[in-house]
């Protein structure tokens, strides 16, 4: 038992997309742009040239919360959103009955609909792959040039993520919802 | 076919009146140009529906505008139109049956008759909107979520249709203490059933215009109007206009009522689009402003479905009950953008506001159109109950006395 | 091409055939699909069976980073980072994961085949790998082969032309076309990529060296892209501590780059003007002392020559100013703040050349560094060391009626091996060789996209009478080879073991993670093959021509003509006596022993005390030398800085960096000048048929400035027609601020031509169709950025 999150030291980032594309390749997520489980946006940059604000153009890669509170388990009708004993928020496809209520309830558009089971699929932290062989990182933090991601047990306090947390500060996404999200920011 | 229908129907004949069991009784009416083009409109969209649906079984979802960011279409709309038209219906026929004020009695059957046809339209467009309908009710029923206001929708309509099936059956012979328990029930259930589906907005903290508070009276409301104008549509089609005079107190004070219920609503939507732009929360402010700019809520939902009708209650003092069913007619088109707009709107502002692909324009409000197929099955779902009603019509005695 | 299995039929194709090759595939974990538009999508998911980890390095860049491929089933499911390999510190980047559809790709070329339509028609005729070899030798009706060129050139190899891509099986095709069959007219992709930064780099430090970007403090980054164009470690190294973490970062370039967005400030210099950017701050270095005068004086040849020159010259911020856009102020504060750093860098900067004036551009760049001193030591320009592998000899044997290479016009540095693509093509061209050149032997390397002006490599490609490629996707260029041999890729073949200096050396092997698909074969099979069909005709077309050869051979016995054969190196065959496999082993023992080779085959990686030294710090980070061990300063006193070359005026290149007036930033009314670059999700047009890199940018678009746009009514996604001097392409609109008012930026390697590549056929725009054929005058490199254009809606 053990209750995973992630950290994301966000200013390595540089928008490269190997998370991306070794998220698709670890846990078979079909291709095509829309279909992913996590991504990096960017905010469209402000200013005019040559005077840009270098500040607004951050990147921020994201994924599941893997909310603590989460909507999207919360709303749906057959309990194929459950938390596991790990606390990852996890999509039975087997028993997804494509209402699409989950997508309509993240608030952080981390759902899609998976269309070989035409079911809704999700980050899983890779617990179905990586975390099942008994691998200790995501294959997208594994994969980061910059080593954006920490991935580990939050209720462990000599792990490497809540060292982390205990010594940096940091910020979720949309914390006034209310979802506990699992994500950290390291500001 | 036939004869085995025709069987069926003389078995239900032993438990209720019923005006024909002919099967062939069923093809004849009036030919007058208005049935023809109401029969001829019913069979296209009819067409229309087999087409959609076989579509949707060969493509699913693939056969529907519907996007990662809007994953909601015009199928949940349409399911909304349906079970708020039956739920609107069921109450309005409860004032009269149930809680007997005599003037609203008359169409105490018939508007349980359409509350009966719509919910079961309206069933059949989930069924196609869910993707995995048999999925759906196995795990439904073996791995509930008891949090979900789906689930607790779904369980409360079809209570709900079981109820007003009774209700219907104890109506229709004439057992009025019967049918008045289940009426009783069905509206209870029709009611909870109905504020579990503003809840299933309502619960969507992620979505900025989503307003939980607001909603179940909202829909209560607005559910009450849209039965106000079935009634007219089908009295007035019944009738051809030429209302008896019983019926015309009836539908004079159905108006009255109406008026009131599109002043409150008018009220209500007034304070739901000044609350959101002036409720200090951005995105919320942003998305009704643009909502505010849209013409399906300016001409569609306020002109045609609230505006238009009340002015005419207004203007006649609830006497101008021909131009009522033509108003309705239009109500009935507003009240199906009040339900789009409620699916649409929710969507609206993007959950992604970030940029993920340089070569992309950033994110804005949601455009969503819904595909041929979708619209095929829309109407045909229309098509589909119009023809039930129809054949109830033709079959049952749907008015206080059978003739 | 007519032959190829159908891509609807691929996997059943490959199941099958990879049957025969004795690897089974499980389909099943081969997830494919067809979407709407009918595109076939190929995903791998990884599962709990038993796996083989095979170590590999990544061959969809030149970076090389290390990696581990997990095979269930023989298929390769997932391509993972190795976390033994110091230069790739653990990671793979978004081309490296996405191998795997370069690898499963159905537009791969999966026979040999050999044309018998027109050039360009793409008809071919699939042949038996023997057959290939027969066509390249005798050629068919449809081309001549190899060996009727040589007779009617009486044996002048330098007839025929070569030309290859970079990578670790490059060495091999070196020897083959230049040592072996002996050929001079070497070509490669130096010549329209870093030429300039190398040279100039050499010309004055003496290497190109290493940044330290773990060390250092503050770093200048002008003409490079790190973000986007990932180089390890200076990628990862960068950004862990760049945006006010210990690493002040100052980027220019003419557009906002992913860099850019990292960096404290940016400046939006005026392409090709970066010369007086640097000359400006090394005014102020001079002009306020503000240089380590000790290291100077000790190391810095001339520089007191440079700096009268620089100051006399009144190479002032205030004149850079005007030239390159960036403020003078801003100008004085970053010479400063760079001088008063503890470990400044300027970096070196790679990538292709821009300007006219590039190589004086690096030369400034050096002596700049110089100047701070931080040179050999840590945080700085770093030399490091590398580990010696055993040289294989090559017996390279000499043809008398071999001519010298001609591709000299207009360069003052002859590079020698390499020679100018432009120089060489464009002779070609005009006729002005001196003897015919005849045929092109070509592999991984695709001209028609990568070398600018397309239609004159097109033509030069039709000139020859034989044009043979090695590759494993039918490219632009592939398209117009009479001969194709389909090559394993990275992923299906182990590859010579490779040595990787610098601070934290090691050694480095690629293993096969399966065996080649359909009937591909590795490159070193193929050089070895082709050697063995053409070492027998070749020697006679020799004996029948090299006046040499028949002096030396006269009335020589069978025995000993064979012997001669054997000993002169006439013998083509003699560098693949071995395979791969055995002489990685053998060197490797050779260098460092048995368990040595052990650790390399099972890890991948090998350096001494590895087992000592390499400690994972946290579950991201690994030591892979501990900090006293590292290579921070090898030199010593050896280090020298070569701020006056007074060799290079007689070859009438300036001694000093030097600003020409003819070099300022102009662009007449109403035109843009043109500039290419990249993005992390791409190689080049090599990568631009993998699916998954696909899904990440399906195509390129022009960047044009949103005010810019709006004048002339240009939305986001509008196609446009751009035009220059020597050709026009289409291209979908993106305007935005992160370009300049007078310039458009377009990616570099789309817009394939080739029908055979399905994904990447007729998407966006090739660059090198509209980029003039400039030269800069040093080496003969391509000049990039120098190209103006016209646009319009269409
Ligand atoms: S792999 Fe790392 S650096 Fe690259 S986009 Fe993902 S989080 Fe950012
Ligand atoms: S981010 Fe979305 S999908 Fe993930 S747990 Fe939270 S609500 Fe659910
Ligand atoms: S944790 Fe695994 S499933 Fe989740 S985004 Fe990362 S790679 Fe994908």
């Amino acid at each position: 038992m053990a209750n995973y999150g992630m950290a994301l030291d966000y200013k390595n980032c540089i928008n490269c997309k190997a998370c991306e594309v070794a998220c698709k390749e670890e846990n078979g997520v079909q291709l095509g742009a829309d279909k992913h489980r996590i991504w990096v946006g960017v905010k469209e940059i402000e200013g005019l040239w040559p005077n840009l604000s270098i500040a607004s153009s951050t990147f921020e890669p994201s994924q599941c919360q893997q909310c603590e509170n989460a909507p999207c388990q919360e709303v749906c009708p057959t309990q194929a959103t459950h938390y596991t004993k790990d606390g990852v928020v996890m999509v039975d496809a087997d028993k997804c009955i494509l209402c699409s209520y989950c997508m309509e309830a993240c608030p952080y558009d981390a759902r899609y609909v998976k269309e070989d089971t035409m079911t809704v699929d999700k980050c899983t932290f890779c617990s179905d792959t990586r975390l099942l062989r008994g691998e200790t990182t995501t294959a997208c933090q594994a994969t980061c040039p910059t080593k954006v991601r920490t991935f580990g047990d939050l209720d462990d306090p000599n792990s490497e993520i809540s060292i982390l947390l205990a010594h940096r500060e940091h910020r979720t996404l949309k914390t006034h919802l209310g979802t506990k999200p699992k994500l950290f920011y390291l500001i | 076919m036939f004869v085995l229908a025709e069987k069926g129907m003389k078995i239900i004949e032993r438990f209720i009146p019923m005006r024909h069991t002919d099967i062939r009784e069923l093809l004849k009416f009036e030919k007058t140009p208005l049935n023809l083009l109401v029969a001829f409109t019913t069979l296209v969209f009819l067409v229309l529906f087999v087409v959609g649906a076989t579509n949707y079984l060969i493509h699913g979802h693939h056969a529907y505008g519907v996007t990662r960011e809007h994953p909601w279409g015009l199928m949940i709309a349409m399911y909304i139109f349906f079970v708020v038209s039956s739920t609107g219906l069921c109450i309005m026929s409860a004032i009269g049956h149930v809680f007997e004020v005599e003037v609203l009695e008359p169409f105490a059957k018939r508007a349980i008759h359409g509350a009966l046809v719509t919910l079961l339209s309206g069933f059949v467009v989930i069924f196609l909107e869910i993707g995995h309908p048999l999925k759906m009710m196995i795990y439904n029923t073996i791995s509930p979520g008891l949090t979900s206001a789906i689930w607790g929708m779904g369980v409360l309509y079809s209570l709900y249709l079981i109820f007003i099936v009774i209700e219907f059956f104890f109506l229709l012979r004439h057992d009025h203490k019967w049918a008045k328990r289940f009426g009783i029930f069905g509206l209870v259930v029709g009611v909870a059933a109905h504020s579990n589906l503003g809840a299933v907005f309502g619960f969507l903290v992620a979505r900025p215009v989503a307003n939980g508070i607001y909603y179940p009276l909202y829909f209560i409301l607005s559910a009450m109007v849209t039965g106000c104008y079935l009634i007219f549509l089908m009295y007035g089609f019944k009738y051809k206009l030429n209302f008896p005079p019983e019926m015309q107190k009836t539908l004079v004070a159905t108006s009255k009522i109406l008026g009131l219920l599109l002043a409150i609503l008018l009220f209500f939507e007034i304070w739901r689009m000044l609350t959101a732009i002036y409720g200090g929360m951005e995105d919320r402010a942003e998305t009704a402003l643009h909502i505010l700019k849209s013409s399906p809520f300016l001409v569609g939902e306020i002109l045609l479905g609230i505006v238009i009708p009340f002015l005419v209650i207004l203007l006649s003092n609830g006497k101008a009950i021909r131009t009522m069913v033509f108003a309705s007619l239009g109500g009935m088109v507003g009240i199906f953008f009040m339900r789009y707009d409620l699916v649409h709107d929710t969507q609206l502002y993007p959950m992604q506001t970030l940029k993920l692909r340089e070569y992309q324009l950033p994110p804005s409000f949601i455009e969503y159109f819904p595909s041929t197929t979708e619209i095929f099955i829309a109407l045909g779902a229309i098509g589909i109950a119009i023809t039930l009603y129809y054949i109830g019509d033709k079959i049952l005695y749907l008015e206080t006395d059978p003739d | 091409m007519k032959v190829e299995i159908s891509r609807r039929r691929f996997l059943q194709g490959s199941v099958a055939l990879s049957i025969i090759g004795g690897t089974s595939i499980g389909a099943t974990s081969l997830l494919s699909d067809e979407n709407e538009h009918g595109e076939m999508r190929i995903m791998t998911r990884t599962t709990n069976t038993k796996a083989q980890k095979v170590p590999f390095l990544c061959g969809m860049c030149v970076n090389k980073c290390a990696g581990i491929a997990r095979v269930e089933k023989g298929v390769v499911v997932k391509l993972d980072p190795n976390p033994y390999f110091p230069k790739s510190r653990n990671m793979l980047c978004p081309r490296g994961n996405a191998g795997i559809q370069t690898l499963y790709d159905p537009d791969r070329l999966k026979y040999p085949l050999v044309r018998v339509g027109n050039r360009g028609d793409g008809k071919y005729k699939r042949v038996s790998w023997d057959e290939a070899y027969d066509a390249i030798l005798n050629g068919t009706d449809k081309f001549k082969g190899l060996l009727q060129i040589l007779d009617e050139e009486k044996d002048n190899r330098s007839t025929i032309g070569y030309c290859n891509g970079e990578g670790l099986s490059k060495e091999g095709f070196e020897e083959l076309m230049g040592l072996k069959i002996g050929t001079p007219n070497y070509v490669d992709e130096i010549s329209i990529c870093l030429e300039t930064v190398l040279g100039g780099y050499s010309a004055t430090i003496g290497a190109y060296g290493e940044a330290d970007m773990s060390n250092a403090d503050y770093v200048i980054i002008a003409g490079a892209n790190r973000a986007e164009a990932i180089i390890t470690p200076d990628t990862m190294d960068m950004f862990k501590r760049s945006k006010g973490r210990g690493l002040k970062t100052i980027v220019l370039d003419p557009r906002f780059t992913n860099t850019a967005a990292k960096a404290d400030r940016w400046y939006a210099v005026n392409p090709g003007t970066d010369l007086a950017f640097v000359l400006a701050l090394t005014y102020v270095v001079f002009d306020e002392n503000l240089y380590d005068k000790e290291f100077a004086k000790k190391y810095l040849v001339g520089y007191e020559d440079y700096k009268n020159h620089v100051i006399k010259n009144g190479y002032t911020p205030q004149w850079a100013e005007k030239i390159t856009n960036i403020p003078a102020d801003e100008i004085y504060k970053t010479a400063r703040e760079f001088m008063s750093s503890e470990h400044p860098i300027y970096y070196q900067g790679r990538r292709s050349v821009f300007a006219k004036n590039d190589f004086q551009l690096r030369r400034a760049q050096a002596i700049f560094q110089g100047l701070s001193g931080n040179l050999d030591k840590k945080g700085g320009i770093i030399y490091g060391k590398k580990l010696a592998l055993p040289k294989e000899d090559v017996n390279s044997p000499m043809y008398a009626q071999a001519q010298d290479r001609f591709d000299k016009e207009g360069i003052a540095i002859f590079a020698g091996k390499t020679g100018s693509w432009i120089v060489f093509r464009n002779m070609v061209l005009e006729g002005k060789n001196p003897y015919p050149l005849r045929a092109m032997f070509m592999r991984k390397h695709n001209p028609m996209a990568g070398v600018p002006n397309t239609k004159k490599t097109e033509e030069f490609l039709k000139k020859m009478d034989l044009n043979v490629m090695i590759d494993i996707l039918p490219s632009d260029t592939t398209m117009f080879c009479d001969v194709i041999l389909p090559e394993a890729s990275y992923l299906e073949r182990t590859s010579p073991v490779a040595s990787y200096g610098f601070l934290e050396p090691a050694i480095v092997q690629r293993k096969a993670a399966i065996k080649p698909m359909f009937e591909s074969k590795t490159p070193e099979v193929i050089y070895k093959e082709l050697a063995e069909k053409l070492t027998e005709p070749l020697w006679k077309n020799s004996l029948k021509y090299d006046e040499d050869v028949q002096d030396d051979t006269k009335g020589m016995k069978a025995d000993e003509l064979a012997k001669y054969y054997k000993e002169n190196g006439f013998d083509l065959t003699e560098p693949w006596e071995k395979s791969v496999e055995e002489l990685n082993k053998e060197r490797v023992v050779k260098a460092f022993g048995e368990e040595a080779w052990n650790t390399l085959e099972e890890k991948g990686v090998y350096y001494p005390n590895m087992d000592k030294y390499h400690k994972q710090l946290n579950p991201n980070e690994y030591q892979y030398y501990p900090d006293d061990k590292k290579n921070y300063t090898t030199k010593g006193d050896k280090l020298k800085v070569v701020v006056n070359f007074k060799n290079l005026a007689k070859k009438g290149v300036d001694p000093m960096p030097t600003w020409h007036d003819e070099w300022a930033f102009k662009v007449p009314d109403g035109q843009f000048r043109l500039v290419t670059g990249r993005h992390a999700q791409f190689t080049q047009s090599g990568t631009t048929n993998n699916m998954a890199l696909r899904d990440l940018i399906p195509t390129n678009y022009i960047w044009i400035n949103k005010r810019e746009a709006k004048k002339r009514g240009i939305e986001f996604g509008d196609m446009l027609e751009v035009k220059s001097s020597i050709g026009k392409i289409h291209i979908k609109a993106y305007p935005t601020e992160k370009i300049a008012p007078n310039m458009i930026f377009m990616l570099h390697g789309f817009g394939g031509s080739s029908k055979e590549m399905e994904m990447a056929y007729g998407k966006g725009g090739n660059d090198a169709a509209i980029i003039e054929d400039k030269i800069e005058p040093v080496y003969g490199a391509a000049v990039m950025h120098e190209t103006n254009v016209e646009i319009r809606k269409v």
